[in-house]
């Protein structure tokens, strides 16, 4: 387990220039972390994506660099806020936590070691606050700096919206090389009372890149939360969604599209607590896979013995366009209310060929009537998008980088 | 414009099409008639160029050109259009972009220039009001949602702005209420023109009423076994099939 020694060499370092105050926050982490070490897939939870991988490479921590970006009004490379915004309260971490503008509950220990860890490691990163009934729109660029190999970066973004505040947040993680790197990033949502937050990342393809990555979602009463993710595989990519709707009338749609190609590897878990009544959740993803890659969709949703008139429903729809691509199809309801209304379904298909026929019966080339139809089927889980120009970019960005089939 | 000699084409191993001889002229309507399962549409089918039927034997001849040899997409852009029996539903892709999609498709082909957007709105809302059909469903995705008699009108309205030099139309009637069967009618007889053939797939006579056929022909078992003008339509209205496939063996 060379990695293991290297990280915790790096940890020393890391919080050495830490107060004394705040140290604690992270030591306990760190040792919670080393209590299950990196996971394995005989674990449940890691059945189909086995971090245990990564464990024989020598990652050390990995370093900021300078990048500018106009489009971005914040950018963070290998998890340091290196350009900050004037619109909005934001500071980067350990200011945060020393200013207690940060409360450190945020930092409680999980069951998951990498959000441990990346509790352990998060000095550096972004705390984002909007307050009550603000209405904003921001760019995050969040830079891997992969050019040199063997890092491992934990890149954290905590957001706090306010009271009936309307924000649109767009993420892009962007990576600069293709070496061996691990990204173990975690973003936080606060949303308070009727917030309204979307939250649409980018996230592109890095070869040899292993990428684990938690999003973690805290709503309150008549709360919504829309989260619209583009992922296209790496090495080894895992994204969880963890979202907590705390009290009533709270709402979440995720959605989601991910490629992957070659020998590629992508998994998305989502877990959606519902903790209250009478809130609602609404998921959809989407997969296209070719090559000898692997998918991996697994939605939970949890509805609690409170959360009556509970409304959720979760698709999970693929397109597989050769015959050694695999997806692993999982969803897990487990329902302790009784008057809930609970859908759920997963598709495994090729594209539509009477659509195909029917658009080249018009005069339309095959390859043209493909991409129409793909265009179609992602076109579905960015509906409703309120970021019109990301909407756009998305797309065409989803749509240049679908794989080729057989 | 259309000469068929001999075609034998079967899906899966069954045979269907078993020797068809039928020739079309520029400007003329043909009527294709007779029972279930004779091989009707999958005529229709082969000539717009199916790939899930195989052609066995004989040949179809387009313009003095083997068609056979032809992708669907280049048949359509050679100017044949097959309006479907059962319409597919596209969620997702707009009615507009699919229709100026195959416009430019077809333009590209015969090396003119893409269309621009005023000008194609021009065509649409000439050639909508022709089909009685409400502006609203150019937005929708196509077909999704349209009752069966917007659905056959949207392959006619897509017919008249894509102009065929060749329409098949495969059982446009089923599904009609009497209405829609006149609009529907109304809309190929505006495009009837001695540049433009068409051949009329259909079960009955009623269609016919409206669209006239200057032939009529019968088919049985994949093969044509009477032909005649629009007379014989009503004869079959009348007698039924049997009766005239018996006379027809005599």
């Amino acid at each position: 387990m060379k990695v293991l020694q290297k990280i915790e060499a790096d940890f020393k370092k890391n919080i050495a220039e830490v107060s004394s105050e705040t140290k604690d926050i992270y030591t306990e982490n760190f040792s919670e972390f080393k209590k299950i070490g990196i996971p394995t897939s005989k674990q449940e939870f890691w059945k189909f994506t086995n971090p245990s991988i990564i464990k024989d490479s020598e990652f050390s921590l990995g370093n900021s660099s300078e990048i500018t970006d106009n489009e971005f009004d914040i950018i963070l490379v290998n998890g340091k806020l290196i350009k900050k915004t004037e619109k909005i309260v934001n500071e980067d971490i350990k200011n945060s936590l020393e200013g207690k503008t940060l409360d450190s509950t945020i930092f409680e220990k999980t069951n998951n070691p990498f959000i441990n860890l990346n509790n352990a490691f998060s000095t550096e990163g972004c705390v984002i606050n909007f307050g009550d009934n603000s209405e904003e729109e921001i760019s995050i660029l969040n830079v891997v700096d992969n050019t040199s190999s063997e890092q491992i970066i934990h890149p954290r973004i905590i957001i706090t919206a306010g009271k009936n505040s309307t924000i649109s947040i767009l993420e892009e993680i962007r990576f600069l090389g293709k070496n061996n790197n691990l990204v173990n990033s975690v973003t936080n949502f606060h949303l308070s009372e009727g917030a309204n937050v979307e939250h649409i990342i980018i996230d592109d393809y890095s070869e040899n890149t292993y990428q684990i990555s938690n999003v973690l979602v805290k709503q309150k009463r008549d709360s919504t939360f829309s989260s619209y993710n583009y992922s296209n595989a790496k090495k080894l990519a895992r994204r969880d969604f963890i979202v907590e709707l705390k009290e009533r009338g709270s709402h979440c749609d995720l959605r989601g599209v991910y490629l992957a190609d070659d020998s590629n590897h992508i998994d998305h878990h989502t877990i959606i607590e519902h903790e209250d009544e009478h809130c609602t959740s609404n998921e959809l993803y989407k997969g296209i896979l070719s090559g000898k890659s692997t998918g991996v969709f697994n939605g939970r949703i949890h509805v609690h013995n409170d959360a009556q008139k509970t409304d959720a429903i979760q698709s999970n729809q693929n397109l597989l366009l050769s015959d050694n691509a695999i997806i692993h199809t999982k969803p897990e309801l487990e329902i302790y209310a009784d008057d809930v209304k609970c859908t759920h379904g997963a598709t495994i298909g090729q594209l539509d060929e009477k659509g195909i026929f029917y658009l080249r019966a018009r005069g339309i080339k095959r390859e043209q009537a493909q991409k129409m139809m793909m265009r179609a089927y992602i076109g579905e889980v960015l509906k409703g998008m309120k970021n019109e120009k990301a909407n756009e970019i998305l797309l065409e960005k989803i749509i240049a980088n679908i794989p080729e089939g057989d | 414009m259309l000469k068929i000699n001999n075609l034998h084409a079967s899906v899966e191993e069954t045979s269907i099409l078993n020797g068809i001889n039928l020739e079309v002229k520029s400007g003329e309507t043909h009527a294709i008639m007779g029972p279930n399962g004779s091989g009707k549409s999958t005529l229709a089918q082969v000539i717009a160029g199916h790939e899930d039927y195989e052609v066995e034997k004989g040949s179809i001849e387009y313009f003095g050109e083997d068609l056979l040899e032809l992708d669907v997409d280049e048949r359509a852009c050679e100017g044949i259009f097959l309006a479907f029996q059962y319409p597919v539903e596209l969620p997702g892709v707009n009615n507009t972009y699919f229709l100026k999609s195959a416009l430019n498709a077809q333009r590209k082909h015969r090396g003119e220039e893409e269309i621009d957007a005023m000008d194609f709105m021009d065509i649409i809302s000439d050639k909508i009001k022709l089909l009685n059909l409400k502006e609203s469903l150019l937005k929708r995705p196509v077909n999704e949602g349209f009752s069966g008699g917007e659905k056959k009108r949207n392959e006619i309205f897509q017919m008249a702005v894509l102009e065929p030099k060749l329409a098949l139309l495969d059982e446009t009637d089923s599904g009609l209420d009497i209405d829609a069967l006149k609009i529907v009618a109304n809309g190929v007889n505006a495009m009837k023109s001695s540049e433009r053939s068409t051949i009329v797939v259909t079960h009955y006579q009623r269609l016919l009423n409206y669209i006239v056929p200057d032939f009529v022909h019968v088919l049985v078992n994949g093969k044509i076994v009477k032909s005649g003008d629009k007379t014989l339509a009503l004869e079959l209205e009348e007698k039924g099939y049997e009766e005239v496939i018996k006379e027809a063996k005599k």
